[in-house]
C-alpha cells in the first residue's frame, strides 16, 4: 500500500552564513536549544504529525548529520518499511552530479519517493526552528483540493522586503508570489514548505529538469511554472514560532528564546509536541557549592562551579570557579576555565576558553551588537581577548587580542 | 578494543534483595529502583556487562517486575536487541512444573534448557542491588585464566550498619569470604563483623557446563541457594578464587544507604570514580534540558534534564522531570522522578519517590539517619 505522504527534507544547504559553525557539518545539524540540533525539529514535527517517511537531501559536509541520523531510533524513523533515509547525490549509468537546487535534488531521486507512491509529498526545510503539525497543513491542502500549497506567515510589514511573499485572494488561493519586493502587496512570507500532489511535483520536476536554462529551484523555477499553467496553488497560514537559523544573529536570539517561551512561544516543556534528539547519555549536571545559576537552561553532563546567567549550557559543558557565562550559548563538552569571562557569544562544541580569557561583551545601548562566535575544537588561550564581532575558527594564543 | 568475544552469558536475579527496602520496593524490585539521578540500578550492572562484551542477558524475575519490563523494553538502549541473544526476561511460571522460584538454584533450574541451548561458555551470576562500573571483561579472563570451578567478586570494605543491626536473617543473606592467596577458603553468611572485609559482590562466573550439572544435582540433593547450599556446603569440592575489585561502589541494603550513597554522588570524585571509564546507558525520556528560573539558587546538587526550578535546592539530587515552585527549599533530599514541589514548601531530608507532589507551603522535615520517605504517586 502507498503511504498517504511522505517527506523531503532539504539538508543540502552549505549555511555559508554560519560558516564558523558549519565548516565540518551541514546547517541542519547545527546543535540548537541545548540538547538539540536543528533537524531535530522538522523531524520531530514528521513524527508528531504522523508522517513515518522521510527522505533527507544532504551534500555538503554530511558526516556529521549522516551519523546523527544513524537509523533514525531517536525519532521513532526506524520503520520496516519507511523510516529516515539520507539521500545524498550518487552515481547513476547517466553520469553523476552533485544536487544542481532544490528541485534538481528531488529529481535525483524520483525513484525513491516512487518506491512508496505517495499521494503527497511534503518538502521540509532543514534550517528552520519551527514546531508544525504538518497533518493540520495537510487536512488543509485536501480540503482546498489543492494541487500545491505553501505554509506562509503573516510577518510585520517593515519586514517584508527581507521574504518571498505569497498574494492571495480572499480563499487562499495564490494570485502571484513576490520575492523580497520594495513594494509588497501582502505580508504572508512564504516559509519554504511545501505540499504537492505527488503526480504534480513529478511531472513539474522531469519537465524542469529538461529545461537547460533553469536554476531547477522550487523558489525560481517550479513555483512559478505552475502559476503561469494555472494550477490550484493555496497559502495555509501558521500561527507560531518559526524562525530561520540562517545567519549568527538569528541563531544566537532563538536559542535566547529558547529561555522566553512565554513571550517567544518556543516551548520545548511541551509533553504533547515533544522534540525528539540522540542522547548524550551522561549522568545529571552538578552545581557545586558557590556557583550561580539564573534563568538558564542546563543540560546532563555541565558541571558549574562558576556563574551562569541566560545561558543555554549544552551536554557536558563545564564551567570552573570564579568563570562568569552570561547571554550565551555554549555548546557541548566545552570548558570554560577559571576566571573567564564569557558574553553575548556562540561558543561552538569541544572548545576551551582558557584561564581568565574574555569573550565577547553585552552591547551597552541596548541594541543588537555583535554575537562573538568560536567554531568548534578551537582553544582560546589564557588571558586572550575575543571582541564582540569576531569569528574565530582558529586557536587563539595566550593574551592574544582578537 | 576488541570485547566482542566475550565467551560469556549472564543471568541476572533483580528480586533478590528486595526485602532491604521494603519501602520503595512494594511497587518495584530492587533493580529498578531509581539511583544517582536518572538511572536504575540495573543500568550500571547491564552497561557494565556490555561493556565487558556481554550481549546474551537473561533475567529471572519473580515479581513486581512491571517496572523492570517497562524500563527495560526491549533492551535496545543496552544495545541487547539483538538476533542471536540479546536480552530475555523470563517471568515466573516460565515452566509448568514450576511456579516462582525461591532461591536461585531454583531459579536457574526453571531456564536449565535455555542454558543448555546457549552457545556461552561460561555464565556471570549477579543480583543488582550494587551500583558499580565493573570491568566484567577482565573478571572473566582472570576466570579463565585461573581454571576454577566458581570465580566470586569482591571488595575490601566494610558491611553497612543496617546489616549488622538487622537481626533478621530472611531479609537476605551477605557473604564475606576467607582467603587463602586467591583462593576462597570459607565463605561466613551475615557475619556481623566491624571494618573492612572481603565483602561479597553477589557476581559470579562459572562455566555453563558446570552450572547445568550442578543444577541437576541440586534438584536431586535438595538445594536451594546457590551461595549457602553449594558454594558453601559443597565448598570443599570446588575451585573457588576470588576476584578483587577496588572500583567504586554503592551497595542499597535501607533507605538510610539510599540516602547516604545517593548524597555520595555529590562528591565530584565520587561521580568520577562511578562515571568515568564506561558509559552507563538508560532508558531515553527525551526531556527538554532543565530550566532555571530568575530567584533561583543552586548548590552541590545533582540534577537530570527535564526539571525546572524556581526556587532554592541545595545538598539535593533532582531525578528527570523535577518541578520546585516560588520560594521552595529543598535541601539534603532526593527527589524522583516527575516529583512536583508547590510554592513555598521546605523540605531537608526527605525522599520523594517517583510522581509525588506537595502542595504549597507544606513543611517536611526527617533527619540523615531517618529520611522522610513518600511513596509513589502520593498526594500531600
Amino acid at each position: 500500500m502507498g503511504k498517504e505522504m511522505i517527506a523531503m527534507l532539504l539538508a543540502g544547504g552549505q549555511g555559508s552564513r554560519l560558516h564558523v559553525l558549519t565548516q565540518k557539518l551541514a546547517k541542519p545539524a547545527v546543535p540548537f536549544g541545548g540538547k538539540y540540533r536543528i533537524i531535530d525539529f522538522p523531524l520531530s514535527n514528521c513524527v508528531n504529525s504522523g508522517i513515518d517517511t522521510v527522505g533527507i537531501l544532504t551534500q555538503y559536509q554530511p558526516l556529521v548529520l549522516n551519523e546523527y541520523i544513524g537509523n533514525g531510533q531517536p525519532w521513532d524513523l526506524d520503520r520496516l518499511h519507511g523510516g529516515v533515509h539520507v539521500l545524498p547525490p550518487y552515481q547513476q549509468a547517466s553520469g553523476s552530479d552533485w544536487y544542481k537546487g532544490t528541485a534538481n535534488a528531488i529529481y535525483q531521486n524520483l525513484s525513491f519517493i516512487e518506491s512508496y507512491d505517495p499521494e503527497y509529498v511534503i518538502i521540509l526545510s532543514g534550517d528552520q526552528i519551527c514546531k508544525q503539525d504538518y497533518s493540520d497543513f495537510l487536512r488543509f491542502h485536501k480540503k482546498k483540493n489543492a494541487e500545491f500549497s505553501v505554509a506562509v506567515m503573516e510577518v510585520p510589514w517593515e519586514e517584508t522586503h527581507r521574504f518571498g511573499l505569497a498574494v492571495t485572494r480572499e480563499d487562499d488561493s495564490i494570485i502571484e508570489f513576490q520575492e523580497k519586493p520594495k513594494d509588497p502587496k501582502s505580508n504572508l512570507a512564504s516559509m519554504g514548505i511545501y505540499i504537492f500532489n505527488w503526480d504534480i511535483l513529478k511531472k513539474y520536476l522531469i519537465e524542469d529538469e529538461a529545461d537547460p536554462n533553469s536554476e531547477n529551484d522550487f523558489g525560481n523555477n517550479i513555483i512559478p511554472n505552475l502559476l503561469k499553467d494555472g494550477r490550484r496553488m493555496y497559502a495555509y497560514h501558521f500561527q507560531g514560532y518559526w524562525k530561520d537559523v540562517g545567519t549568527i544573529p538569528a541563531l544566537w536570539e532563538a536559542n535566547m528564546e529558547v529561555l522566553d517561551p512565554e513571550h517567544s512561544g518556543i516551548n520545548l516543556f511541551d509533553d504533547d509536541w515533544k522534540v525528539y534528539s540522540r542522547n548524550s547519555g551522561m549522568h545529571g549536571h552538578t552545581v557545586s557549592a558557590d556557583a550561580v545559576v539564573r534563568n538558564s537552561m542546563i543540560t546532563d553532563g555541565c558541571r558549574i562551579k562558576g556563574t551562569v546567567r541566560h545561558s543555554i549550557l549544552f551536554a557536558g559543558v563545564t564551567v570552573e570557579e570564579g568563570a562568569v557565562v552570561e547571554d550565551a550559548v555554549i555548546m557541548g563538552g566545552t570548558v570554560i576555565k577559571k576566571g573567564a569571562v564569557v558574553k553575548h557569544c556562540i561558543i561552538a562544541e569541544n572548545v576551551v576558553i582558557g584561564e581568565g580569557a574574555v569573550v565577547g561583551e553585552i552591547p551597552t545601548d541596548g541594541g543588537n551588537g555583535g554575537v562573538a562566535t568560536i567554531a568548534a575544537g578551537v582553544y582560546v588561550g589564557d588571558g586572550a581577548k575575543i571582541s564582540p564581532d569576531a569569528l574565530i575558527d582558529e586557536n587563539v594564543k595566550d593574551g592574544e587580542v582578537r | 578494543m576488541i570485547n566482542v568475544n566475550t565467551d560469556a552469558l549472564a543471568v541476572i536475579f533483580p528480586n533478590t534483595y528486595d526485602k532491604y527496602l521494603p519501602e520503595m520496593t512494594s511497587m518495584r524490585l530492587m533493580a529498578s529502583i531509581p539511583f544517582a539521578g536518572r538511572y536504575r540500578l540495573i543500568d550500571f550492572l547491564l552497561s557494565s556487562m556490555v561493556n565487558g562484551g556481554i550481549d546474551n542477558v537473561a533475567i529471572l524475575v519473580t515479581k513486581n517486575y512491571h517496572s523492570l519490563t517497562d524500563h527495560l523494553g526491549s533492551g535496545r538502549e543496552w544495545d541487547l536487541a539483538r538476533k542471536y541473544g540479546g536480552l530475555n526476561v523470563f517471568p515466573p511460571y516460565a515452566v509448568e512444573s514450576l511456579g516462582v522460584y525461591h532461591g536461585w538454584i531454583q531459579g536457574l533450574e526453571s531456564i536449565r534448557n535455555y542454558l543448555v541451548d546457549q552457545k556461552e561458555r561460561y555464565v556471570v551470576i549477579s543480583d543488582s542491588y550494587i551500583a558499580m562500573n565493573f570491568d566484567f571483561a577482565d573478571m572473566i579472563e582472570k576466570h579463565a585464566e585461573s581454571g576454577a570451578d566458581v570465580t566470586i567478586a569482591y571488595k575490601r570494605e566494610p558491611i553497612p550498619e543496617e546489616l549488622l543491626e538487622n537481626t533478621d536473617p530472611s531479609k537476605g543473606m551477605y557473604y564475606t569470604l576467607d582467603l587463602n592467596g586467591k583462593k576462597v577458603i570459607n565463605i561466613n553468611i551475615n557475619p556481623k563483623v566491624e571494618g573492612d572485609q572481603n565483602y561479597s559482590l553477589d557476581t559470579f562466573i562459572v562455566s555453563r557446563e558446570w552450572l547445568i550439572r550442578i543444577i541437576d544435582e541440586a534438584y536431586i540433593r535438595g538445594d536451594t541457594f546457590f551461595v549457602r547450599d553449594i558454594l558453601g556446603k559443597r565448598g570443599a569440592e570446588f575451585d573457588i578464587r576470588a576476584y578483587e575489585y577496588t572500583g567504586y561502589t554503592a551497595r542499597i541494603t535501607g533507605m538510610r544507604s539510599y540516602m547516604k550513597e545517593n548524597m555520595e554522588l555529590l562528591k565530584e570524585e565520587n561521580l568520577d570514580a562511578l562515571f568515568s571509564g564506561n558509559p552507563v546507558y538508560t532508558k531515553i525520556r527525551d526531556d527538554n534540558p532543565t530550566v532555571y528560573h530568575g530567584d533561583t539558587k543552586a548548590s552541590n546538587v545533582m540534577v537530570a534534564d527535564g526539571c525546572e526550578i524556581q526556587g532554592e535546592i541545595e545538598n539535593s539530587i533532582l531525578f528527570r522531570g523535577v518541578k520546585i515552585g516560588k520560594g521552595a527549599k529543598v535541601r539534603n533530599s532526593i527527589l524522583l522522578q516527575d516529583t512536583v514541589i508547590g510554592d513555598n514548601v521546605e523540605l531537608d531530608h526527605v525522599i520523594t519517590d517517583k510522581g509525588v507532589t506537595i502542595t504549597a507551603s507544606k513543611s517536611l522535615r526527617g533527619s540523615e539517619s531517618f529520611p522522610v520517605y513518600i511513596e509513589k504517586g502520593k498526594k500531600i
